[in-house]
């Protein structure tokens, strides 16, 4: 089978049926298109992820593309979330259609937008030229900005204003972090000089002073992107304002995309510099002032979505933290990007239904929604608990070898940030989670009856955390580990073993 | 090729304070035009000695759309806001003159930290490339209205390309068109959100949106 083929195909058929989409004669034929599109481009993306994890990378058009260990992992968690998230659409529009709230228009626009936003962050993980990755990352800001106001309001286009203005200057400053990597190969690599193979083989030749500069700027502009704060603002008016399915992408991977870009640049930047951790102690810091930031606004929410939001600044702070610590710390930030998309993905399904029912996301007046939709009120109380890092889900996990990570490299005052910052989160969540789905409810509440499509998407994602949580495939294992030792020049030093557990 | 070369860096700089200063929006789009041609015109300079079809490629492409496109979209957006100038901005006129020296300064500081090794005669190149940077991020943050911010960014990319143009020659013209067309893009889409933000408060003064806080 020729590999670099599907590659091809698993950009150029998004981007196709995306441009179809908008012309198609009705709302449930587009989505149907959408849905259509995702699962066959992820039956196609299995098979080569899969032979990447077995027999190495594969590279196309004259290796400006390839799939290896580390891309190949993040397609994986993408292909899940996108799947889990077209499913949820058509359940979500689906009701929208019924109470007469989505038109045709509406409907070809999003599903002609999912499908592009879904070739541009492909063309992001497929990308071995830095330019191209760029581009990619661009594009999936430009075409999710009108997924947010698919529904046009005042909030809505508040949001989509910040989101543009702020990512795309965050993606400028990447931009100009990316020609700072070029500028500091010149000399040292005649042609390709954009190529993160190339760079990375050459990586301890390059410029140090220059990587260094770059570094900042792309840390600060990924990262605008990924959410890490303090260049967050646009997070929380973003994921609250958009439909659920989108708010659901947004945090559930396009945070991941970000983050992704920054894993390229660490091994290059460590090599250039000496291998000082210089790049490894920015990202701690970035992560650790994200957790602590987040654990004090989740405190004071009001409204489901954005206390959501919050919870994706911290989580992809923990990334950062992880990626930071270094060693099992990469393991375990890996680990916790698949956790946190799954869980993520879930809560935002969740209070998308949960909110279709009471007409709000304030909290208040979502109380007892455990009465309301058994299935949804488990599925946002599951996954709150589960984002709060409760046993035996598997963000449990991720985060105890993160703390085994931080005592192993005696980070002291690392852990013990990252512990008051859990500790205030999970104090506070657990305030907003128990009276939302055990609370009294405001009103007299006719129970939500749901349908098989909709108890699967609860299902798979809880039951994934919950058995990730207390086994992990070998398979699943070796992946990470590769894609771990791609972030860092060498394989975890040692992974934590619990008894009934082999990571 | 050096005296045209400062000639161009000190055209920019001029340009820059000039839209710091300027408070009606045609005028600080003529600049922005004319900035964006100068841009155009400053590839093929840099470039003059070992002059190739990629460097053309750019340039052109440069100059249309910075020159030419880019105002031609935020003239549109002019239009269908009916509106003229700049709200009360954050930062007043002469004051941004003054940030804008300021910032010229710290160009010229960051520069020289900076190891790039320009080719000889293009020394000035990278402080006006950062003050350029400096100045679109300063319109971005301390105007209030939404066609400012969004020409904010387009000089913000002036910045980052004048930089681009001398030190990195190595990045393929496919990727560098890449850029453009995202920066493009970047453009159509702000004007799309800029005409919908009108449509929806009637106005385009993003100190009024302020309804999502915490």
């Amino acid at each position: 089978m020729h590999y670099e083929i599907v590659l091809w195909l698993a950009l150029l058929v998004p981007f196709v049926i995306g441009l179809i989409c908008t012309i198609l004669p009705s709302v449930r034929i587009a989505l149907g298109a959408m849905c259509c599109c995702v699962f066959g481009t992820c039956v196609a993306g299995l098979a080569v992820i899969w032979h990447v994890f077995q027999h190495g990378a594969v590279f196309t058009v004259s290796n400006w593309l390839f799939l290896d260990g580390l891309s190949a992992y993040h397609y994986l968690v993408m292909l899940l979330i996108y799947c889990l998230s077209s499913a949820y659409a058509w359940v979500y529009f689906g009701e929208e259609l019924r109470q007469g709230h989505f038109t045709r228009r509406q409907a070809r626009l999003f599903s002609g937008l999912w499908c592009e936003s879904f070739a541009a962050m492909s063309l992001v993980l497929f990308s071995n030229n830095l330019g191209v990755m760029w581009v990619g990352l661009e594009a999936t800001t430009l075409i999710t900005a009108f997924l947010i106001c698919i529904h046009v309001s005042r909030e809505s286009m508040e949001a989509m204003w910040k989101y543009i203005v702020i990512c795309s200057v965050g993606i400028a400053f990447a931009f100009m972090g990316t020609l700072l990597v070029a500028a500091s190969a010149r000399g040292i690599v005649s042609q390709d000089a954009l190529l993160w193979t190339i760079l990375r083989d050459n990586a301890a030749r390059l410029d140090p002073k220059l990587m260094k500069a770059a570094f900042i700027f792309l840390l600060v502009g990924y990262g605008t992107k990924a959410g890490l704060a303090p260049m967050h603002s646009w997070l929380p008016d973003a994921h609250s304002k958009a439909p659920a399915p989108v708010s659901a992408i947004f945090s559930g991977f396009m945070l991941n995309a970000a983050l992704y870009c920054i894993m390229r640049y660490i091994p290059i930047t460590e090599s250039a510099t000496g291998g000082t951790g210089w790049a490894l102690h920015l990202l701690t810091g970035f992560g650790l002032l994200s957790i602590v930031v987040a654990a004090v606004f989740i405190l004071f929410q009001k409204d489901l979505k954005r206390l959501l939001a919050y919870h994706s600044v911290e989580h992809l702070g923990i990334i950062a933290l992880g990626l930071g610590l270094g060693g099992l710390g990469t393991f375990a930030a890996l680990f916790h990007t698949l956790n946190h998309s799954l869980c993520k993905s879930l809560s935002f399904f969740a209070a998308g239904r949960l909110g279709q029912m009471f007409g709000s996301y304030d909290m208040e007046k979502m109380a007892g929604s455990f009465r309301a939709s058994p299935l949804w009120g488990a599925g946002i109380f599951g996954s709150i608990l589960a984002l709060i890092g409760i046993a035996p889900f598997a963000l449990f996990m991720s985060e105890l070898q993160l703390v085994k990570a931080a005592v192993d490299s005696s980070s002291m005052a690392a852990l013990i940030l990252f512990l008051v910052g859990s500790g205030v989160v999970f104090v506070g969540a657990l305030q907003h989670a128990i009276p939302l789905a055990w609370g009294r409810p405001k009103g007299m509440l006719k129970p939500l009856r749901f349908t098989a499509l909709e108890a699967l998407i609860v299902v798979i994602p809880l039951a994934l955390l919950l058995v990730l949580g207390m086994w992990m495939p070998e398979s699943l294992s070796a992946a990470l580990k590769n894609a771990s030792g791609i972030v860092q020049s060498t394989l975890p030093a040692e992974v934590v073993v619990f008894s009934g557990y082999t990571p | 090729m050096t005296p045209v070369i400062d000639t161009t860096m000190m055209l920019l700089i001029l340009s820059n304070m000039a839209l710091l200063g300027l408070s009606r929006l045609r005028s600080c789009i003529a600049v922005a035009s004319f900035q964006g041609m100068l841009l155009g015109l400053f590839t093929v300079f840099a470039h003059m000695q070992a002059l190739t079809l990629r460097i053309l490629l750019i340039a052109a492409t440069s100059f249309i759309l910075k020159g030419f496109v880019f105002p031609r979209l935020l003239r549109r957006s002019i239009r269908e806001a009916s509106t003229q100038n700049e709200m009360e901005p954050y930062v007043g006129y002469s004051m941004s003159v003054m940030a804008g020296m300021g910032m010229l300064g710290a160009a010229l500081w960051l520069g020289s930290k900076l190891p790039l090794n320009p080719a000889a005669g293009m020394d000035f190149v990278v402080p006006t490339g950062l003050t350029t940077f400096f100045t679109g991020l300063f319109l971005i943050v301390a105007r209030k209205n939404a066609l400012t911010q969004c020409l904010g960014y387009i000089i913000l990319e002036n910045g980052i390309y004048a930089i681009g143009v001398i030190s990195v020659v190595e990045i393929p013209a496919l990727v560098e068109l890449g850029i453009l067309l995202d920066a493009f893009v970047a453009v159509l889409v702000m004007g799309v959100a800029i005409y919908h933000i009108n449509r929806e408060f009637d106005h385009i003064d993003t100190d009024q949106l302020d309804t999502l806080k915490g």
